[in-house]
């Protein structure tokens, strides 16, 4: 194993450094940068809810974690549209050719793409996240190191999305890849929040009839099965302030996702081992 | 050194190599000849485990072709070859050398003496989307070449290349049988093929039509072409 990680190393090396030369990534970059600096004008507002004024710290925590959760979304969206074409320019450039012609096995070629992938979308997100940590433990002048810990628990989001999209990729084209993870998503993020809606004290009084809790149990289970990229999304922002733990189901988004990432990764490693090489 | 023993590739009906049996010894400079669409290519891909065969098995440096080992000592130059644009012909061999493992120190050394080796002295560190086709062949020639590799596989290595350049790859690869090196050449160019090579073998819709030493193929007042041409059309 220590010998088969020299390569993977390398390989993810060159993965990031390619993406990173594009013009688009940068252009993309420059975007986000700027998006999270404007949104440090909302810390200064004056907000009133139900005729009261809200204090600033209530405000920053709240436009913190709002933020939080845009960028993560956002970032998941980039790191989709970055992921469905690395085989493709890869194999356009003769890089596929020239790694694979050497003592390098596919497993390593493969595993090397996803660790790069995953590292650039990190960073990328990562420093998305410590711009407006930086803000906010200016503006509260309260360091929030919980703030980064979430970041870095919304990583695995981004691990699901890079191996989804590479294995799609693999299967149909890549526009058609990289729309099927992001409607996964998207699913995902609608069916939470009717989840969350339908679980509120008014939706709760509104539905009284018994009969239909088993008309909904095949629902649920599809639901509970469904990556879970807006859960652990959910999961990490409770970092964030001080709502914490709530037992096993805060955590089982994360698990679900983890399982998802270990299972769509073994699909893409016997996958890729069928492929012709161009 | 290679080995192919009953190698078959089929895609659907059409078997691109069908029951290809032949061997290369360590040393020896072979070329495989055939036109287009014969197979040559698919072999090669097969060698390197680009393609695997639908039947049959291939062997190089003793291993099967499977193994990422046996392609330890391998250089591959492939036909149309590209390289990164946004490369520099020196970050290209570079990479290839930190691929193979060789130390920062020696991948420097080699790269230098790779540059002027395929002639492309004050050239390497501008980018390769201004680069000619023959250049990018001829760097593609030089990353085969990093590693000291014990075997060359050369899927049309002067394609793209003007005469003066075919010429410089001849002398180059004739330069190359004198280190012992073993060679597999796929090349259309018969009249360079038979200048440089000992063994030959020519195929066609992906059977194996023959194999022999060159001398021994073209005989008194014959050329390789016209061999070729003889076997191929029947």
């Amino acid at each position: 194993m220590p010998k088969a990680l020299p390569p993977i190393i390398r390989i993810a090396k060159y993965t990031l450094t390619d993406e990173v030369r594009q013009k688009s990534f940068v252009i993309m970059f420059v975007i986000c940068a700027i998006f999270v600096f404007l949104i440090r004008s909302c810390y200064q507002g004056n907000y009133m809810v139900n005729g009261q004024v809200l204090d600033a710290g209530t405000i920053i925590r709240v436009v913190s974690k709002v933020t939080f959760h845009v960028i993560a979304a956002g970032v998941m969206l980039i790191t989709a549209l970055l992921s469905m074409r690395v085989f493709r320019r890869d194999r356009d450039d003769g890089m596929q050719s020239c790694i694979l012609s050497k003592p390098i096995a596919r497993w390593q070629y493969v595993a090397g793409k996803i660790l790069g992938l995953w590292a650039l979308s990190i960073i990328f997100m990562f420093i998305l996240h410590s711009i407006v940590f930086i803000i906010t433990s200016i503006n509260l002048k309260v360091v929030m190191p919980e703030y980064l810990i979430a970041s870095l628990l919304c990583s695995f989001n981004l691990l699901f999305v890079v191996v989804a999209v590479l294995l799609l990729s693999l299967l149909m084209p890549d526009i058609v890849a990289f729309l099927c993870v992001m409607g996964i998503g998207i699913v995902g993020f609608v069916a939470d929040g009717i989840f969350a809606i339908s679980h509120s004290q008014m939706a709760q009084a509104m539905i009284q009839q018994p009969g239909s809790q088993s008309d909904l149990t095949w629902w649920k289970f599809v639901y509970y099965l469904w990556p879970k990229l807006s859960g652990t999304q959910q999961f990490a922002s409770s970092f964030i302030g001080s709502e914490g733990f709530h037992g096993f189901g805060s955590i089982y988004p994360l698990i679900n996702i983890l399982i998802y990432g270990l299972i769509l990764g073994t699909l893409l490693f016997r996958r890729f081992r069928n492929e012709d090489i161009i | 050194m290679i080995e192919l023993n009953a190698a078959t590739k089929r895609y659907g009906t059409l078997a691109a190599v069908d029951n290809v049996s032949f061997s290369v010894k360590a040393g020896e400079y072979f070329a495989l000849l055939g036109p287009n669409g014969a197979g040559k290519t698919t072999i090669v891909k097969m060698l390197l485990d680009f393609t695997q065969p639908t039947s049959g098995s291939l062997s190089v440096n003793g291993l099967p072709s499977t193994h990422a080992a046996s392609r330890t000592a391998v250089g591959y130059l492939a036909e149309n070859y590209h390289i990164p644009p946004y490369l520099s012909g020196w970050q290209y061999l570079q990479r290839c050398a930190e691929l193979l493992d060789i130390s920062r120190s020696d991948a420097m050394d080699q790269c230098r003496r790779i540059v002027e080796l395929i002639g492309m002295q004050g050239r390497e560190y501008t980018k390769v989307n201004t680069y000619s086709k023959g250049m990018i062949q001829r760097f593609g020639l030089g990353a085969a070449l990093i590693g000291n590799p014990k075997l060359l596989i050369l899927d049309e290595p002067t394609a793209g290349l003007d005469p003066i350049g075919i010429r410089e790859i001849r002398q180059l690869l004739e330069s190359l049988k004198d280190q012992g090196m073993t060679i597999f050449l796929n090349s259309h160019l018969l009249s360079e093929v038979e200048k440089i090579c000992d063994n030959a073998a020519i195929i066609n819709r992906g059977s194996l039509l023959v194999k022999d030493v060159i001398s021994a193929l073209v005989k008194d007042g014959d050329t390789l072409e016209d061999v070729f041409v003889r076997f191929v059309k029947g």
